[in-house]
């Protein structure tokens, strides 16, 4: 009794273990799925990292138009142009030639300084005013425009009050100590360079893995479809009552290919481009398991609704730039409207990308990112049993369509038997 | 010449009928369009990002603190998400991502200021998530050098100092920031504005691939030359006509969406922006008819279109500016033909420069017709013979 209940397992498990082979057989044997697996998610990581080589924006051509042409001005500039974000290519002589420069896209910042520019600091009755006008196509070109000049106009700021007070008779240390009431530091605790790329580029390594996953898996369910494969999808005579073999075994497949390619490139990418890694490895490697198994069973669910090798790509391709938006990593998850983000919470990717972000860029343990790490263990369940009711309606359907089949053939050939 | 008129008129019937047959062309275009244009608008209604959470470690416990604290949550830019005493539970806060900032202001702040002891305050911010950290770190930087102005205004009133003085000495030097075309800096005018064509561009690509790829995959490239008498161009135009009168209307509903029901500034003319868009369909078309010319077969063709195409999205220069891209990236921006579409916005939208800036892009747009006769007879061939492996 015993013995051929264990026997009945062993049958299982080794018909898991053929589904198991199979599938990376066809992943193997089917160019298209090696390049989306293999190419696409090692190409694409170091293209990324070309494209945003230079991290940050520098040496933004910026236009002058000095109309004090004081000494105080002057020093404004020449300490401005030191900053490595800005870079002084045209001096005018007004305000209408800087434009035209701005509208040929030739600058993308103009700092103007009014004619009483050097009156009002040095008879101090009033604020002096320096009007800046940033080129808004690019976010990156105003911050670097805003930033660097707004640092200059306060380091000038505390010279000028401590000179003030000194007018008005303190002693220097006194001033000092009034300008500099509170003085302060600022720190970037994480991702000290702020650039570009050291915030991009991580999401979009996670981005990667699960796009690839996503569309190669669409793209085997649907070549399977268009072979009418049925034996693929569900081998075994009774196909509803073999679900759960055939979700192991395929899910192991890809699990074990991208457990590989992951690794490589969540741990490999960050450190030959110097990009943030802070976090420990072993813990991205543990986030890397239920990340995989729920984009592994998210996608084997949506794949079902693929009729061609090909269609799962042409519908979602830009699924991708919604599921960087609505994870709330581009813009951030508290300006989602809540509809947006409960939504969000379904996607694999959503916790995914945070929880590397946390561990591998903000240095967290797996205590610190529980909620990430759990949900996504709770989205591998839930995909999971998703793609095993899909599996067994599929099968469902199929024996009913078998048995039909059969019954008729049966009741043909009684007739003729009768006959 | 009638007779090819005809012949167009069939082949697009034909079309249309294979379109109608297959839900995931209008659902690819006219379905992923709607949805995307309805995602990015809502998720970014309200332009500028508002009350990012931030920490206070407040280890002086006192009233100043506690008013530096009101003050700071008062601010439209960030919210107090959280008071604590100890560092290490803001930085855990920020760890989970929960808070984008942190103040830390010093133990005994208050009896330190009054007595000239300069304490010194702590911000932190949060590089990983960049939009949240420059709005946390703006914000707290003003809150910062408020405090010693404030400190300031009160020595100098009990120095007896009227109050129109006081401000001059507080702040001799300001800087009046103005962002051309986008005031309010809002985010949804700068992204949404390429996004969204963006997105057009990338549906064209694929669908267009997929359309003529699919004929050949199926065999059925035969039949569809023979309804076009033959004729390759005649075949070509009659099959892109029916979609390519889809992506038009699209392209031009989305732009009119944006610049004229969400009043998204348009500082030039915005006839041009529709034309650069529907030149943008055009030029999207041709890349798809290269892309299944040079790889006639589906599988592959789709494959190439997806990873060019998103390489769009980056290569644009619309978030990170080509000018500081290595130069081998500089020269592939010429073959991205979003990248003419940002400069043609730029230009019409928010400059209103000189006109050549819009003829350019204009003109390279067109000039993405020419590609396509490098693989003309290639695709031939393919559409008469099968004779690349179809599967």
């Amino acid at each position: 009794m015993i013995t051929r209940y264990l026997n009945n397992q062993w049958i299982k498990v080794k018909e898991t273990w053929w589904v198991f082979v199979n599938e990376l057989r066809r992943v193997f044997r089917d160019p298209g799925v090696v390049v989306i697996f293999f190419v696409a998610t090692l190409a694409y990581p170091i293209l990324y990292n070309f494209i945003y080589w230079k991290d940050n924006v520098e040496n933004v051509p910026v236009a002058v138009v000095d109309m004090s042409a004081s000494q105080e001005s002057r020093a404004f500039l020449h300490k401005w142009s030191a900053s490595p974000d800005i870079k002084i290519t045209h001096y005018c002589t007004s305000m209408a030639e800087a434009e035209q420069l701005m509208r040929a896209q030739k600058i993308h910042g103009i700092i103007y300084f009014p004619s009483d520019f050097a009156q009002c600091l040095n008879t101090g009755m009033k604020s002096a005013h320096i009007s800046l006008y940033c080129d808004m196509s690019s976010f990156l070109y105003m911050k670097a425009v805003y930033l660097s000049c707004n640092r200059v106009m306060l380091e000038d700021m505390s010279r000028i009050q401590v000179d003030r007070y000194q007018a008005m008779g303190m002693d220097k240390k006194f001033s000092w100590m009034l300008v500099q009431a509170a003085p302060y530091t600022e720190t970037a605790l994480f991702c000290e360079s702020g650039g570009y790329a050291s915030f991009l580029i991580p999401a979009v390594l996670m981005l990667i893995l699960h796009q690839t996953l996503f569309f190669g898996i669409c793209m085997l369910a649907g070549t399977a479809r268009e072979e009418n494969n049925e034996l693929y999808l569900l081998p075994g005579r009774r196909r509803r009552s073999s679900v759960l073999r055939i979700a192991l075994g395929r899910s192991a497949a890809y699990f074990l290919i991208y457990y590989a390619l992951g690794a490589l490139v969540l741990l490999g990418v960050p450190r030959l481009f110097g990009l943030p890694h802070i976090g420990d490895p072993v813990l991205v490697l543990k986030l890397l398991v239920p990340y995989l198994l729920a984009v592994i069973y998210f996608s084997m669910s949506v794949s079902v609704f693929t009729r061609n090798r090909e269609s799962g790509m042409v519908v979602l391709i830009s699924s991708s730039l919604i599921f960087l938006f609505i994870a709330g990593v581009s813009w951030p998850q508290q300006m989602l409207p809540d509809a947006w983000r409960y939504l969000s919470y379904f996607f694999p990717y959503t916790w995914g990308v945070h929880g590397f972000l946390h561990i591998n860029s903000m240095g967290a343990t797996l205590e610190t990112t529980a909620k990430e790490y759990i949900a996504l263990w709770i989205l591998a369940g839930g995909y999971f049993l998703l793609t095993c009711l899909h599996l067994f309606i599929g099968g469902y359907l199929h024996d009913k369509k078998i048995n039909a089949e059969y019954l008729r053939e049966r009741r043909r050939n009684l007739k003729l038997q009768t006959i | 010449m009638k007779e090819i008129f005809r012949n167009i008129w069939k082949v697009s019937r034909r079309e249309i009928g294979r379109m109608l047959l297959r839900p995931l062309y209008l659902f690819a275009s006219i379905g992923v369009m709607a949805l995307c244009t309805f995602f990015f608008l809502s998720i970014m209604k309200r332009g500028a990002p508002q009350r990012m959470p931030v920490a206070v470690v407040d280890k002086d416990q006192s009233s100043i603190s506690r008013r530096l604290c009101h003050e700071t949550n008062a601010t439209q830019s960030v919210q107090i998400a959280l008071i604590t005493p100890n560092f290490a539970d803001a930085r855990l806060a920020m760890q989970r991502g929960e808070v984008f900032g942190i103040l830390e202001i010093p133990e005994g702040f208050y009896a330190d200021i009054v007595s000239f002891k300069q304490p010194t305050l702590h911000f932190y911010v949060n590089n990983a998530y960049t939009v949240g950290a420059n709005t946390a770190y703006k914000q707290l930087l003003t809150m910062c050098n408020l405090t010693s102005g404030a400190f300031q205004r009160e020595v100098l009133r009990k120095k007896g100092l009227p109050d129109h003085l006081i401000m001059e000495r507080i702040q001799p030097i300001a800087i009046s920031a103005h962002l051309i075309a986008n005031p309010w800096g809002n985010y949804a005018i700068y992204l949404v504005s390429t996004i969204l064509p963006g997105i057009l561009a990338l549906i064209v690509l694929m669908l267009t691939i997929f359309a003529i790829g699919f004929e050949l995959k199926m065999k059925t490239s035969n039949e569809w030359l023979e309804v076009a008498g033959g004729n390759y161009t005649v075949a070509m135009i009659g099959k892109l006509i029916p979609y390519t009168i889809i992506y038009i209307v699209l392209g031009i509903s989305c732009n009119v969406i944006l610049f004229r029901f969400l009043h998204f500034p348009v500082m030039g003319s915005s006839g041009r922006m529709m034309l650069a868009i529907v030149m943008l369909v055009f030029a999207m078309e041709s890349m798809a008819i290269t892309i299944i010319g040079a790889l006639p077969t589906l599988r592959d063709a789709i494959s190439i279109g997806a990873l060019y195409g998103m390489l769009g999205f980056s290569l644009s220069g619309f978030t990170y500016p080509v000018m500081n891209m290595l130069s081998v990236f500089k020269a592939w921006t010429w073959l991205i033909p979003l990248r003419h579409y940002y400069k043609i916005y730029v230009n019409e939208a928010l400059m209103n420069g000189p006109i050549e800036n819009t003829i350019i892009p204009m003109l390279s747009l067109a000039g993405f017709f020419l590609f396509t006769l490098l693989v003309n007879r290639r695709l031939h061939d393919a559409m008469i013979y099968n004779n690349y492996p179809l599967k």
